[in-house]
């Protein structure tokens, strides 16, 4: 028995299988435990949280530390220290996000950022419909129908003249949209209780890693 | 009449600096790139800790000291940068796939089985009027041969005369998938907009 | 270089900069188009119109700094229309900056000094829960085992409204505005296949499609397509809002879009006809 592996995964089966138990016996006992593991999961959420960023601080602190030409390492130690100082006002002064220095650094750094690099693509989907958006064959002809005139619907100026786009839009999310991606949902179904099964019962452990 | 608060200050310059991308790769747009990865990873962090302390710490101040256990759990997830001792990410991460796999799949099969499967069949494929009729059809029709389109382990499904049916629900697909992108573009548009209304109404005070 | 070649390869500069100028114009001169309502966000107005004075909602804040522009204004109009119609709610947050994003929705609706509700009384947030499915699941499970203190630590047994509200039971229905896949689908998984509640979902217009099958089904019983969902939540409150005047800009950024798309395949087509010719 390898208990590096083994062990993992009857913890994966366990878990899973009173998290499936709850939902399908609605045993008292079943139910207390499968509580205990919700609650035991959103604490270990909690710790997961901090990966990513002592990913960063050995990524980063390497790079500072070597400060090697070409490689931007002065971004790597402001990195580090905006990483620091968000920190170290959420946590020194108690109060984590709600308190008033860190609201404020967030609403002048993190939410102007935050939206624009989630937005700016935008632009890129202006170039790409300039770009990219041909009508060259038959199945790209599909796609580019119904993308134009979603995008007429979409655009209040054209049903404001004609109604018609709009309804046009209105059809289209309804016996077009909702077949094809009901097809796609039940299909995401089977293959999410399968690749669950999988992983309960030990044929999927990629999420183990490397041997 | 601009404003005079310094966080609007900062906030255009980020919003600028993070659009500048769009004309050109620039060292303004590479710091405001830093600081926002700094920033979310920090905020990540003070959101951890607090969960920790709301979920997890509250819990052993109570008087329940199994929760040390969960604690145990947590810093072993930190094994994962150790060369030696990685193999003891295994048991947090185990725990957590197990949980989140059983409590998805428990409900994913009725949510995007159960229900879609008759939804489609107990809907008429005759009635509401011509119009209505034709819709149901149309659905009726997509969601079967989507549905055909993705089964491969039979090759002579896509062959032949029958090879019709996957085509169809392509076709459909193809037709949809417009429709999302149209959406997209939509949504992509209406997030900028609000750094554009800032900028305008915050910042400048123009309108 | 013909003319056709010339006018599918503009400068991508020159591309983004008509799309800024596009934005700027209509947000300095608003159009104040009219506006259609669609069906999915009527839907979602009509089942908070029908829900009995008192009842309680379970909301999800599932966005962040990135979703703001476009679920901000759609949230604002909800809230507005769920504390017009005397409804409680309960508020949490499934997104890391949920909780940042709690006091700007608050700042616009300002429940207190417009409705006269009471924190405590009349609504509560309690925070960001990691977890996703996990925290659903939670809180409708047994919300008390889970959750002791509000966002700011203080004890939610105190409070009125959480005195009344031990679980999924106790929710006259649940309502989420997400930018996240699995946060869009886990409230479909856990309250609605789980826990058997009333579903409403908000998320960007670009998910839309995928959850659509949900809102056919009945899962959802109603859709808030992202800024044009908010739009028509703004309209159908009577708070017009940020969500309007995207509306405007969009007029003008798809109108380009649209003629970007026309001249590229116009030129495209043309060189293909001067090529075989």
């Amino acid at each position: 028995m390898d208990y590096k592996r083994d062990i993992p995964l009857a913890i994966t089966f366990i878990v899973g299988v009173i998290a499936i138990g709850d939902y399908y016996t609605g045993i008292e006992a079943v139910t207390q435990t499968f509580n205990v593991i919700k609650n035991w999961g959103i604490v270990l959420q909690g710790f997961a949280l901090g990966l990513g960023a002592v990913n960063l601080f050995r990524v980063h602190g390497r790079r500072l530390s070597a400060r090697k030409e070409g490689t931007d390492w002065y971004f790597s130690g402001w990195l580090l220290l905006m990483l620091v100082v968000f920190i170290g006002l959420g946590l020194v002064t108690g109060e984590y996000e709600q308190g008033a220095t860190y609201s404020w650094l967030y609403n002048a750094i993190y939410l102007p950022l935050g939206s624009t690099m989630y937005s700016s693509l935008a632009f890129y989907m202006a170039y790409g419909a300039y770009k990219v958006l041909r009508a060259r064959n038959f199945d790209a002809a599909l796609l580019f129908i119904t993308a134009v005139l979603v995008i007429f619907g979409n655009t209040p100026i054209f049903p404001a003249i004609y109604p018609g786009f709009f309804h046009m839009r209105e059809w289209i999310f309804g016996p077009i949209v909702s077949g094809a991606y009901r097809g796609v949902r039940i299909g995401i179904g089977i293959g999410a209780v399968v690749l669950g099964i999988k992983t309960l019962i030990g044929m999927e452990t990629g999420y183990l890693g490397r041997r | 009449m601009v404003s005079m608060d310094p966080s609007i200050w900062i906030a255009a310059f980020f919003t600028i600096a993070a659009t500048s991308y769009a004309f050109r790769d620039n060292v303004v747009f590479k710091f405001a790139e830093y600081t926002f990865i700094g920033v979310a990873a920090g905020h990540q962090i003070v959101m951890g800790i607090k969960n920790i302390r709301d979920y997890g710490w509250t819990k052993i101040m109570e008087g329940q000291i199994i929760y040390v256990l969960v604690f145990v759990l947590g810093i072993m997830l930190y094994a994962r940068f150790h060369r030696e001792y990685y193999w003891m990410y295994r048991f947090p991460i185990a725990f957590l796939v197990g949980n989140g796999v059983g409590i998805s799949i428990r409900a994913a099969i009725h949510s995007d089985f159960i229900v879609q499967v008759a939804q489609t069949a107990s809907t008429p494929l005759i009635g509401g009027g011509a119009m209505g009729t034709i819709n149901a059809i149309i659905t009726f029709v997509g969601a079967v041969t989507a549905i055909f389109h993705f089964i491969f382990t039979q090759e002579n499904l896509h062959e032949g005369t029958l090879g019709y049916i996957p085509k169809i629900g392509r076709w459909l697909m193809l037709l949809a998938f417009g429709a999302s992108f149209g959406n997209t573009i939509m949504s992509r548009f209406g997030m900028y907009q609000g750094r554009i209304i800032f900028l305008l109404r915050d910042w400048l005070q123009l309108v | 270089m013909s003319v056709w070649e010339k006018l599918t390869s503009l400068p991508r500069e020159v591309v983004m900069g008509l799309v800024i100028i596009a934005m700027l114009i209509p947000a300095l001169s608003p159009l104040g188009l009219p506006l259609m309502t669609g069906q999915m966000s009527q839907d979602w107005y009509d089942t908070i119109e029908a829900l009995p004075e008192g009842s309680v909602i379970l909301f999800d804040i599932g966005y962040g700094s990135g979703g703001y522009p476009s679920l901000g204004p759609g949230t604002i109009a909800a809230f507005h229309q769920i504390f017009e119609n005397d409804l409680k709610l309960v508020i949490m947050a499934t997104a890391l900056e949920g909780t940042l994003m709690y006091p700007l929705v608050m700042a616009a609706v300002q429940p207190e000094s417009n409705y006269g509700a009471v924190y405590g009384e009349d609504y509560v947030f309690i925070g960001y829960i990691a977890g996703t499915q996990t925290a659903m699941a939670g809180v409708l499970g047994d919300l008390h085992e889970l959750v002791t203190n509000d966002y700011q630590g203080n004890p939610i047994s105190g409070m009125p409204l959480m005195d009344n509200v031990g679980g999924a039971d106790d929710f006259a229905i649940v309502a989420y505005v997400t930018t996240s896949g699995d946060v869009a689908e886990g409230w479909v998984y856990q309250a609605y296949s789980q826990y058997n509640r009333d579903v409403l979902g908000g998320t960007l217009s670009m998910m839309t499609t995928s959850i659509k099958p949900y809102y056919d089904s009945g899962q959802l019983l109603g859709i808030m397509d992202g800024v044009k969902g908010a739009a028509d939540l703004e309209f159908l409150t009577g708070h017009p809002g940020d969500a309007i005047v995207s509306s405007d800009i969009l007029t003008f950024t798809q109108t380009l879009v649209l003629i970007f798309i026309a001249v590229g395949n116009i030129s495209w087509f043309m060189q293909k006809q001067e090529g075989s010719g």
